[in-house]
């Protein structure tokens, strides 16, 4: 009987100590990141972000998940219109990824951040922010820099921005080849994760891959074009075009600047692509002077990873057959939802915003490129604690085999974490208008909001708004 | 499980000597040596950008013959930042003018105190406090005759092993009444970095 408990309070101490040395929370190992996070997203719902920051679960400075609870944090200034607080918050998480980029080859600390893992679960891990996230910091960050009248500054992040998404390009075959063998070498394969797992075909959608993000293109070249240079500018509206080639606000913005940089060898190529009514506005004949007005919309928030637990077969060598394991794995739902965007009437014209990113589905896509790593680990941590329970079985008799079933069980949990405080969707809308000051009536998400802004004559005025339930606030940038 | 006990005690031991080991102190160092702390844009760049230009500008020929018998007045515009990093360009454009003043060749005008200085002659005509005989006045400043700026660009790469980035400096003198550029030179930086390979 000593002889159980002797054993039994082992395991556990041994688990805390790894995981302290992990540094990743007691709590953390047994309830699931969502579940921490819901009075959050519950208070940014309904437009209290003030709230919201007040129930952000507290974190040391070490534990695993503390970049990510600052990312939260960050977001949340930013929507409380802190911006210089929301900024450094920013800042910090930026530094920690340059650091965690720039770090050795083989990190001790990564090892016994593993071996926690091992007896408990993913969530012992070091949260890696995933590029689509670094996208995203980056332009939060540039908006920050734009609110404290700093155009140097947000020009600095967007070429950050992008600078991420190309490392993001060249790591990806690598990786994604890398975590496909992992998973094989432990007696998975592909065809059975897939027949098991449940589909996010839905949410992918067209998405191509977890970390292009055409909101950031965008902005960076509605900026590049502020800044005179409409070159650059052209070059990242086409790579967001690339990724929405049915976004009319892009095809205006393309055809337009590729007329007033005679790209001759593109022209002929996007009359084919572009309908009849973008190819007939001729810029050149337009001599009135005008304006340019580009709305960003926020809409909503993204949704939360959730645990699916699926019955696997796995290969094992030493048996010589195939045996049945419970995995505990995230995933998002299949479901997309709906947003109708803003609306506006202007001198007699209707104007829709459509959609220049879907953050779920880089989200997904992320998650489903990740999945293969996330099973190899899973399998060796099952078949680890499998060995454990025997041996407590086997030497603690039924007693022992309870005591370690009860761990397993509890310590079972997906690694659900993810930058949640997002939003869900991102809409774009662009148009001319008359220079001066303007009251402008529109609808967001069926909400009447009226907005004020100032045009000036050449030049561009942005407006970031935010939808959120029935939250709606906005402000204007004159570029 | 004996091979845990294992991994526990070595990193347990690991974990208290690390945190031993940590001990801060301050010192005072030498303010013109090199710099290495980390990649990014540093004290050592920003000394070998304002010294290599302010040389090359003052032993420039063109140069010459313009400070040849008198001094002419310059105005510095901005260095524009075009890198991926927060780097305060304006110390580099005072490194640059305070250096070309102590040259003894040129003479400045500040754009950025022209606020302040409106404010002082404001207050020497208006305030009614200051004796009018003896107060500045407006409309007799100066203007400059030429205007120096620049760029500073980078390109960043980093792989599995390295991080590598490049700085390039460009600075340019404009004649202000005829436009022409008069002088040019750039300077480069490399630096790169090399991953360790085990660390904590």
């Amino acid at each position: 009987m000593l002889n159980i408990l002797f054993k039994t309070s082992s395991y556990l101490l041994l688990t805390i100590v790894l995981s302290s040395c992990a540094s990743t929370s007691f709590s953390d190992l047994f309830s699931n990141y969502n579940q921490q996070m819901s009075a959050v997203k519950k208070a940014q719902q309904q437009g209290d972000f003030q709230q919201a920051l007040s129930v952000i679960p507290e974190r040391s400075e070490g534990n695993g998940s503390f970049t990510l609870s600052i990312l939260e944090k960050a977001r949340l200034e930013y929507l409380l219109g802190n911006y210089s607080v929301s900024q450094q918050d920013f800042e910090f998480v930026y530094r920690r990824v340059q650091e965690a980029d720039q770090a050795a080859k083989v990190q001790l600390s990564r090892g016994v951040e593993k071996a926690a893992s091992v007896l408990s679960n993913d969530n012992a891990i070091r949260y890696e922010i995933p590029y689509y996230e670094q996208s995203m910091l980056n332009s939060y960050q540039a908006l920050n820099y734009l609110n404290q009248q700093d155009f140097t500054g947000a020009l600095v992040e967007i070429r950050r921005a992008n600078l991420v998404q190309n490392n993001a390009l060249k790591a990806n075959q690598k990786e994604l080849t890398e975590s496909q063998n992992e998973m094989a070498k432990q007696g998975v394969t592909s065809e059975s994760l897939s027949s098991k797992y449940p589909s996010m075909n839905n949410v992918i959608g067209k998405v191509k891959n977890g970390f292009q993000n055409a909101y950031t293109f965008y902005l960076s070249g509605v900026l590049y074009e502020a800044n005179g240079e409409p070159n650059s500018a052209y070059i990242y509206f086409k790579k967001a075009l690339e990724i929405y080639p049915h976004n009319i606000t892009l095809q205006k913005d393309v055809w337009r600047l590729a007329n007033a940089l005679g790209m001759d060898n593109d022209i002929p190529m996007l009359k084919k692509r572009f309908s009849s009514d973008i190819i007939q506005i001729n810029h050149r004949s337009n001599k009135e002077k005008k304006g340019k007005l580009v709305i960003i919309v926020e809409n909503g928030i993204i949704p939360n990873k959730e645990e699916v637990s699926i019955h696997l077969p796995i290969w094992s060598s030493s048996s010589r057959n195939y045996k049945f394991y419970n995995l505990a794995l995230p995933r998002y739902q299949n479901k997309v939802r709906q947003y109708r965007g803003l609306s506006m009437n202007y001198q007699g014209k209707q104007y829709q915003s459509e959609e220049i990113v879907r953050l779920q589905s880089l989200a997904a896509k992320q998650l489903q490129d990740q999945m293969p790593g996330i099973v190899a680990r899973q399998v060796v941590r099952l078949i680890a604690k499998e060995e454990i329970r025997q041996q407590m079985s086997r030497k603690g008799g039924d007693l022992g085999n309870i005591f370690a079933n009860l761990y397993n069980i509890a310590s079972e949990k997906a690694d659900t974490r993810s930058w949640s405080t997002l939003p869900d969707s991102i809409h774009i809308l662009s148009t001319n208008f008359e220079p001066g000051e303007h009251e402008v009536k529109l609808t967001v998400n069926g909400n009447l909001r009226t907005i004020n802004f100032r045009v000036n004559e050449d030049r561009q005025t942005l407006i970031k708004l935010t939808a959120i339930g029935s939250y709606t606030n906005y402000q204007s940038f004159n570029l | 499980m004996k091979k845990l006990v294992m991994i526990t005690s070595v990193v347990l031991t690991l974990t208290l000597v690390a945190g031993c080991t940590n001990k801060s102190a301050v010192r005072y160092g030498d303010a013109n040596a090199v710099e290495t702390t980390d990649i990014s844009f540093g004290s050592t760049d920003l000394q070998k950008v304002a010294g290599e230009m302010t040389d090359s500008l003052l032993l420039s020929p063109v140069v010459g013959t313009l400070t040849a018998n008198t001094r002419p007045i310059m105005f510095v515009e901005s260095i524009k930042n075009k890198t991926s990093e927060h780097i305060d360009t304006e110390s580099i454009t005072d490194s640059i003018s305070t250096k070309l003043l102590r040259s003894g060749k040129f003479r400045f005008v500040d754009m950025g105190r022209v606020e302040a200085a409106r404010k002082q002659l404001d207050f020497q005509q208006n305030s009614g406090m200051v004796d009018q005989n003896k107060a500045m006045q407006f409309g007799k400043q100066v203007g400059a005759q030429y205007m120096l700026y620049g760029n500073l660009a980078s390109i960043v790469k980093t792989n599995k092993d390295q991080s590598d980035v490049y700085y390039k400096f460009t600075l340019r003198l404009m004649d202000l009444e005829s436009g022409l550029v008069e002088w040019a030179d750039e300077t480069e930086i490399r630096k790169t970095k090399g991953k360790e390979f085990v660390s904590w």
